[in-house]
């Protein structure tokens, strides 16, 4: 049997976890908070569109999709005290009001006839920008201080790919004339200048720094 | 999307047809079928029709899952953040993934029964105890009304299901029922809480909860007697937060609701 | 052949007496209904959906074919009638009225002396020869009222498959499986069955 005092090293050769991260304190809080705030959007639509859609598998699937958003806002929501934020409302907010106009847009239809134009705004719009910007977050924050929130957003976006998948099934199996083809695409253009124009969910920066300059290390 | 959406503009694809409590009440059977002495109305295997009886029930469960589905939705979106707190959105939306699964199940043991989607008529009732535009009422008309009514609905049909033997309506129904029990008690809870410090605004939602009880009751279809083919759970009931008082104030609104339809009836013949 | 509806006009339910006549005469040529015999259909308005119950009888010759209104009633529109749902309801008691005429059946007791399994069981037989002519029967509905008065156990699932093949069967040999099914079935002992039948015995005549 191996001798338990024998002294160790804290990190296993095959832990390259690192310091520091790319995000501050305040870095992150503000992004959490960002994310609390489109998370709640997001489950109040799909709420709110459960009883306008006339189709039963989608009128379930948004039933069920809806507690995953309001899941991932409840994770976000208890962060924020973690990372000094102890007013849980306050970062609780959009980036800018370009974002708030996006989501204005998103959840702006409301007839029966119109599920596709719901569909393509969560699905092929809203959750491809929060699985960048949630994977982004994950693999540049510290695996070490901010692994909380790292760990949450590992569950979000397990969430948010296997939502996707769902949402993108249900709008192939939807669209079936070349018409409702140019209705997706046209409401996805419109969709992604918005928030294109936002810069992302958690605004300029969702990604990573606007302008690389050479040499930059981050 | 506009905030409270009216009854009336509920989605459903072509197989569903609405109909509206009036055709029920107003139906000119009633009164003759008042003099036909059937026995008792529990729904029972020994009960004349039962599976049809049972089919029926299960559609109108299906229907009305579908409706608290679409209720615990609209509470998530219709009121901002300063009306209705985060966590009390948050039990919503968890509220919509449960009635979501509800419904999934109800269409499994639809088609375990012979059933099929939009074979019965649809009344939208039950949603429209979930149009109150005070979140408070909203709490009482849903969570502790009609999720109350799905209890002694579920309660029923798992009995059904026990005593007909049927594996799988006894399973499905005992699972559903223990979902109703915790949103029932997620009513009561928020209640309390939101009404902590204002007794009028309590008085006010219990008494639109007495009023939409009493709907529910539909002229005798609940109750405690033999008369009443759903009979109201009373230990679940109290498990889920209802005290004695309550349950018995139930009782008593589902009997006056049936002495109501029979002076209808009487008074329309 | 005399065919008879009762009520002649139907006042409180909005069937068209003159519609369900004429589903009456064409279920009778499609089911091959023996041409010499007189029938009486009586509809017994005031029973609504999900009320449904029927009883057969052969009397003086005479098939007398008795429903509640709510076998012909349509589950979606409340008094409106359901042309598929009656074509159903009278195929399959058509098809009993012509077993007790034509032979095989004559141990049979009256229908309201049968019990639950055994009328489970001849309406399932029934039914199973309709879907064969191509009426609009649902398998899984009348499989389920099977399980429910034969059984949830894998013999029930095998004899309803039997009668649902269309075989022909005699009453014995229905009465055999009736007899099979009550000894497989492990449920307990129920209160004395008030059966679907009561339903006309309540009916003022």
């Amino acid at each position: 049997m191996a001798d338990p005092y024998k002294p160790r090293a804290a990190f296993a050769p095959w832990d390259r976890r690192e310091l520091p991260g790319i995000f501050s304190v305040e870095d992150s809080a503000r992004r959490v908070g960002n994310y609390k705030w489109l998370e709640m959007r997001l489950f109040e639509s799909l709420g709110g569109w459960v009883a306008t859609v006339p189709e039963l598998d989608v009128k379930l699937v948004l039933g069920r999709h809806c507690y995953h958003h309001a899941w991932h806002a409840e994770l976000m929501d208890k962060r924020l005290p973690e990372l000094r934020e102890m007013d849980t409302d306050r970062l609780c907010e959009a980036p800018n009001p370009e974002m708030e106009a996006f989501v204005e847009a998103l959840r702006e239809p409301e007839a029966p006839e119109h599920t596709i134009e719901k569909l393509v705004g969560v699905f092929r719009v809203l959750l491809p920008r929060k699985i960048a910007a949630y994977t982004y977050h994950l693999n540049g924050t510290s695996r070490i201080t901010d692994s909380p929130t790292q760990r949450s957003l590992g569950f979000m976006l397990q969430d948010e790919f296997e939502d996707w998948r769902e949402g993108e099934m249900l709008l192939q199996s939807l669209i079936e004339t070349p018409e409702e083809v140019d209705r997706a695409t046209r409401r996805q253009a419109e969709l992604e200048k918005l928030i294109l124009a936002a810069g992302g969910i958690s605004g300029p920066g969702s990604l990573g720094p606007i302008v690389a300059t050479e040499g930059a290390s981050l | 999307m506009r905030k409270q959406l009216p009854p009336d503009m509920l989605a459903r694809d072509s197989r569903f047809v609405r109909t509206s409590i009036m055709d029920q009440v107003m139906d000119p059977r009633n009164q003759k079928i008042g003099e036909r002495d059937l026995g008792s109305a529990r729904l029972q295997p020994e009960r004349p029709a039962a599976a049809d009886r049972a089919r029926n029930l299960m559609h109108g469960i299906f229907t009305g899952e579908i409706q608290a589905l679409e209720g615990a939705g609209r509470t998530t979106f219709d009121f901002d953040d300063d009306e209705a707190p985060f966590a009390l959105k948050l039990d919503m939306a968890r509220q919509c993934w449960d009635e979501s699964r509800h419904v999934e199940i109800s269409v499994k043991l639809g088609d375990w029964m012979g059933t099929e989607i939009g074979e019965y008529s649809e009344a939208v009732f039950l949603y429209e105890a979930a149009c109150a535009p005070d979140p408070v009422l909203r709490l009482c008309g849903v969570n502790r009304a009609l999720e109350g009514l799905a209890i002694d609905v579920f309660n029923t049909m798992k009995e059904f299901g026990d005593s007909s033997g049927d594996p799988v309506l006894e399973f499905c129904e005992d699972w559903m029922l223990a979902d109703e029990v915790t949103h029932v008690k997620m009513g009561s809870d928020w209640l309390r809480r939101m009404t902590k410090d204002d007794p009028e605004r309590l008085e006010k939602a219990l008494e639109f909860q007495r009023t939409v009880d009493k709907l529910f009751s539909l002229g005798g279809f609940r109750g405690e007697t033999e008369d009443n083919p759903i009979q109201l759970a009373r230990n679940f009931r109290s498990m889920a937060g209802f005290s004695t008082d309550e349950i018995d104030e139930i009782a008593e609104l589902a009997a006056q609701a049936k002495r109501d339809a029979e002076a209808l009836v009487a008074g329309s013949s | 052949m005399s065919v008879t509806l009762i009520p002649a006009e139907f006042t409180l339910v909005k069937f068209d007496a003159d519609e369900v006549r004429a589903i009456i005469d064409r279920t009778i040529a499609e089911v091959s209904f023996p041409a010499d015999v007189d029938v009486t259909i009586e509809v017994d308005e005031v029973l609504p959906h999900p009320l449904t119950a029927s009883v057969v009888e052969i009397v003086d010759g005479a098939a007398k074919l008795w429903f509640t209104g709510g076998c012909f009633e349509s589950p979606q529109r409340q008094t409106g009638l359901s042309p598929d749902n009656t074509r159903v309801e009278l195929g399959a008691g058509l098809l009993r009225a012509k077993d007790r005429l034509v032979g095989g059946f004559e141990n049979a007791p009256a229908d309201e002396e049968l019990d639950e399994r055994q009328r489970t069981i001849w309406d399932a037989y029934a039914e199973g020869r309709l879907a064969a002519l191509g009426y609009p029967v649902r398998v899984q509905r009348r499989r389920y009222t099977f399980r429910l008065y034969g059984g949830f156990n894998d013999l029930a699932d095998a004899e309803f498959e039997r009668l649902w093949s269309g075989a022909s069967l005699t009453w014995d040999e229905l009465a055999t499986m009736a007899d099979a099914l009550a000894e497989a079935d492990t449920r307990p002992e129920r209160k004395k069955s008030i059966r679907k039948e009561s339903l006309r015995r309540i009916a003022p005549v």
